[in-house]
Order: C-alpha cells, then structure tokens, then sequence
C-alpha cells in the first residue's frame, strides 16, 4: 500500500496529466461535430484497411473450401445447361429425362498430353458414385475424356487425346452426325469423320455432341470448324475441329452420371444379341 | 505566499476576461489563407512562481481551459493544448535554466528573469501551445501545412502582444 502511494506521489503530475488530457479528448470527439466527424471517419479507415487485411487472410486461408463450393455450383450449373438444352427440344419433357444427368465434381491430379494415347487420373471414384463408360467435361465447353476404370478414391479416364477415342458428335444447326477421332498428335486439335458428304456445313460452325451414347448428354460444346475438305472417293467430309478448352491446363473435370445410361445399353444389348 | 495566489487568480480573470471580450473578437483571416488568433491566455500557466508543483499547474489549466472552452463553443480543445502546455512547463525551464539556477521564489517575469531568458520561455511554450491548439483543432494531419502556416501567424501576433503586456503591466509575483 505505501509503495502505491509514493508511486502516485512520484507520478502523480504524469498521471494527473494523462487523466486531464483523456477527459479533453473524449470531450472534444462527443461535443464538436467536425472533430467527431474526423474521429469517426479516421476509425473507420483503420478498422476498414484491418477488416480488409483478415478478409484477405481468411479468404487465401479459404481457397479451397471456396474453390469446392464453386465447383459444386458449376456442376449444378452444368446440369442446368443440359437441362435447357433437353427442354428447348421437341422432344416431350418428362422429370425424369430432365433429372437425367448428375454431375460429380472432381480434380484432375494426374495427367499424359503428349503422348500417342494419353490418360487423366481424377481424386474420384467408386465412393463418389463414379463408375466405368461415364463422360468427363472440363465445363460445359469442352468434353475431357471417359473413364475406364474406377478404384475406390480415384478414376482413370481416357482422354479425348487418346488413338481409340471415338465420341459421336454432330455440327449446331447443321443434320447428321459424325465420330470424333484423334489423328494428328495436336492436343488442340481433332477429327470429325464420317460425316456424309451431302450435309451442308461451313467453316467455324460449332461441333457439339450428339447425345447419342450414354456417355455424353446431347448439346456439349466441343469446338469449331477449322477446316474441311472432302476426301477424294469418300463419301464423308474430312473435318479439322478446334476444341474450345486446351487439356493441357485442365484443373477440374465434371464426370457425368446418366442414371438411366445403364438401362439404355442393357435395351440396346438384348437388341445386338438377337 | 498568499498574495502570489491572489496576484494568480486576479491575473488569470483579467486574462480571462480579455481573452474573451477583446482578443477572441479580432480573430481574422489574412487572405484566406491563414487564420489569425490572439492567443495570450497562456499567460495564466506561463507566469505562475518556478517553483509551482506540476498538479497544481495541470489543475489550474484545466479549470481555466474549460472556462475558456464555454466561451469559445470548442468545449475541450484549449483545455487540452493549455493542460499540454502546463506539462511540458517544468520541462522548459529546466531545460533554459540559467547556470546561477533559480531562487524559490522566483517569478518568470521580464522584470526578475531578465529579457531573454523570458523571450526564449515565453517563446518556445507559446510555440508549442498555439501547434498543439490547431493540431488539435483541424483534428487530423490531412491539414499540415494549415496548422503550420495558422500556427506561425497566430504565433507572431500573440507574441508581441505578451512581450507588449509585460512592459505595461510589471507584477512583482
């Protein structure tokens, strides 16, 4: 207690002083506007820039969470697409050819470009509902590949790169349909065969898929007509098509589930085995 | 000792009182570009006796700054700057204390302390008194060069008029 007291006895002007001037102060900022305005404003800039400093902190701490959150909306968003692309149709709607497709997000953690045949490994697999003979998409502008076999975490896929790639596809707007092949080693590049010569198409048109496998819903869009040339003796066009997406940087991939793609192919079996 | 207290307080209401009455009215601007203020209230804290104890000093700012303070409408801001000006006081003359050291009842007055010693302390607290009372009123360093140039015009004039005073009016405490 003594030495409490010498120590205000020794400081007490300091402390008389500090408290003085704490008063003044808070009377300033609570009785004059202007000072008010400037105390207010000036605190809001500090605890504006530190507010925005954690936000920074938080979101690089967030990225991942945020990144998975995005890629289930694009999936969900995808599956709109299709969706849409199924109802502008003639075809009759019904819930469920419309709830036909579901797309499982995933990331491409392995992957072979410049190869003769290349493959994708995905961080999904049969826990996450993937299963053999589904497509793979990077968006909803550029197909990836098809998965060949599944483990219990993780799908190996086929990509499009690859010399037994065969992915029925037509031209928007234009009839007929054709097969998408890989010839030229060009990662950005592929082949439309097959394509019957009386079919009116045109350079730059949009190659999209033809929903004519189970693999792929009808209306992805793959890429652009580069250049077309009809093949002497052939009865089908010999088509260049640019892919919209590059595979060499592909991150993210979309595996489709056709939920009724199993009952389609055991139909079309009973059909092939008569 | 009773008539140095009295001689305070009867010198603090006439600075009071001419503060308020003449030298807060001839508050004017020169060209817009600074603002003029006669700010010789300090005199209250600047001539108390040496030797006066530092709470005594910082009390004695405050009362008479929130007195000031209600009648200027700016409750705060010369309280603050005079009870800063009372502070670092102690400091000030220790720092100009002449070598022959100070008597107990010395008066910082021109008449006892001589004229520059009285030039250099009256200068340097006034200096510090009118920067702190425009910092404090612009309230932010977004106005530098206004309080510099606001704090060196109203410096000048309240100086004169202090140095002016001190010839006319010669107190003993």
């Amino acid at each position: 207690m003594y030495n409490v007291i010498q120590l205000i006895v020794k400081y007490g002007a300091h402390l008389l002083f500090v408290v003085l001037q704490v008063i003044c102060f808070s009377l300033i900022i609570n009785y004059n506007k202007a000072q008010k305005d400037i105390f207010i404003n000036s605190s809001n800039v500090f605890s504006g820039k530190i507010a925005d400093l954690q936000d920074k902190i938080l979101q690089f701490a967030n990225l991942k969470e945020q990144n998975d959150s995005l890629m289930r909306e694009n999936a969900n968003l995808i599956e709109n697409i299709i969706k849409i692309e199924y109802s502008s149709d003639n075809i009759p709607d019904s819930d469920t050819l419309l709830n036909q497709y579901r797309l499982i997000p995933s990331n491409i953690i392995n992957s072979t470009i410049h190869l003769s045949n290349n493959h994708f490994t995905l961080n999904r697999g049969s826990r996450h509902g993937i299963q053999p003979d589904m497509g793979v998409i990077a968006s909803h502008k550029g197909l990836v590949g098809v998965v060949r076999n599944v483990s219990e975490n993780f799908a190996h896929v086929i990509s499009l790169l690859h010399s037994q790639t065969k992915i029925s596809c037509a031209v928007k707007g234009r009839k007929g349909h054709g097969t998408l092949v890989w010839k030229d080693m060009d990662p950005l590049r592929m082949n439309l065969e097959s394509l019957p010569k009386h079919e009116f198409i045109a350079t730059g048109d949009t190659v999209i898929t033809s929903g004519y496998s189970t693999m792929f819903p009808k209306g992805l869009l793959i890429g652009k007509i580069e250049k077309f040339s009809i093949p002497s003796g052939s009865n089908s066009y010999s088509i260049k098509v640019k892919l919209f997406n590059d595979l060499t940087n592909s991150e993210y991939a979309y595996v489709i589930k056709n939920k009724l793609g199993s009952e389609q192919l055991s139909l079309e079996k009973e059909v092939a085995n008569e | 000792m009773n008539k140095t207290i009295s001689t305070n307080i009867i010198r603090a209401i006439i600075l009071f009182l001419a503060q308020i009455i003449i030298f807060k009215q001839i508050t004017f601007s020169l060209g817009g570009l600074a603002f003029i203020h006669f700010l010789i209230y300090p005199m209250v804290i600047l001539l108390m006796p040496i030797k006066t104890p530092r709470s005594v000093l910082l009390i004695s700012a405050f009362v008479f700054g929130m007195a000031l303070d209600m009648f200027y409408d700016s409750i705060g801001i010369h309280t603050a700057a005079l009870v800063f000006t009372a502070y670092i006081r102690n400091l000030v003359i220790a720092f100009i204390e002449p070598i022959e050291g100070y008597n107990m009842v010395d008066v910082p007055t021109i008449k006892v302390m001589g004229i520059g010693w009285f030039v250099t302390y009256t200068s340097i607290l006034l200096l510090f008194h009118i920067f702190i009372y425009f910092s404090i009123e612009a309230f932010s360093f977004v106005y530098i060069f206004e309080i510099f140039l606001n704090s060196i015009f109203s410096f000048i004039v309240s100086f004169m008029v202090i140095i002016i005073l001190q010839f006319l009016l010669r107190t003993k405490y």
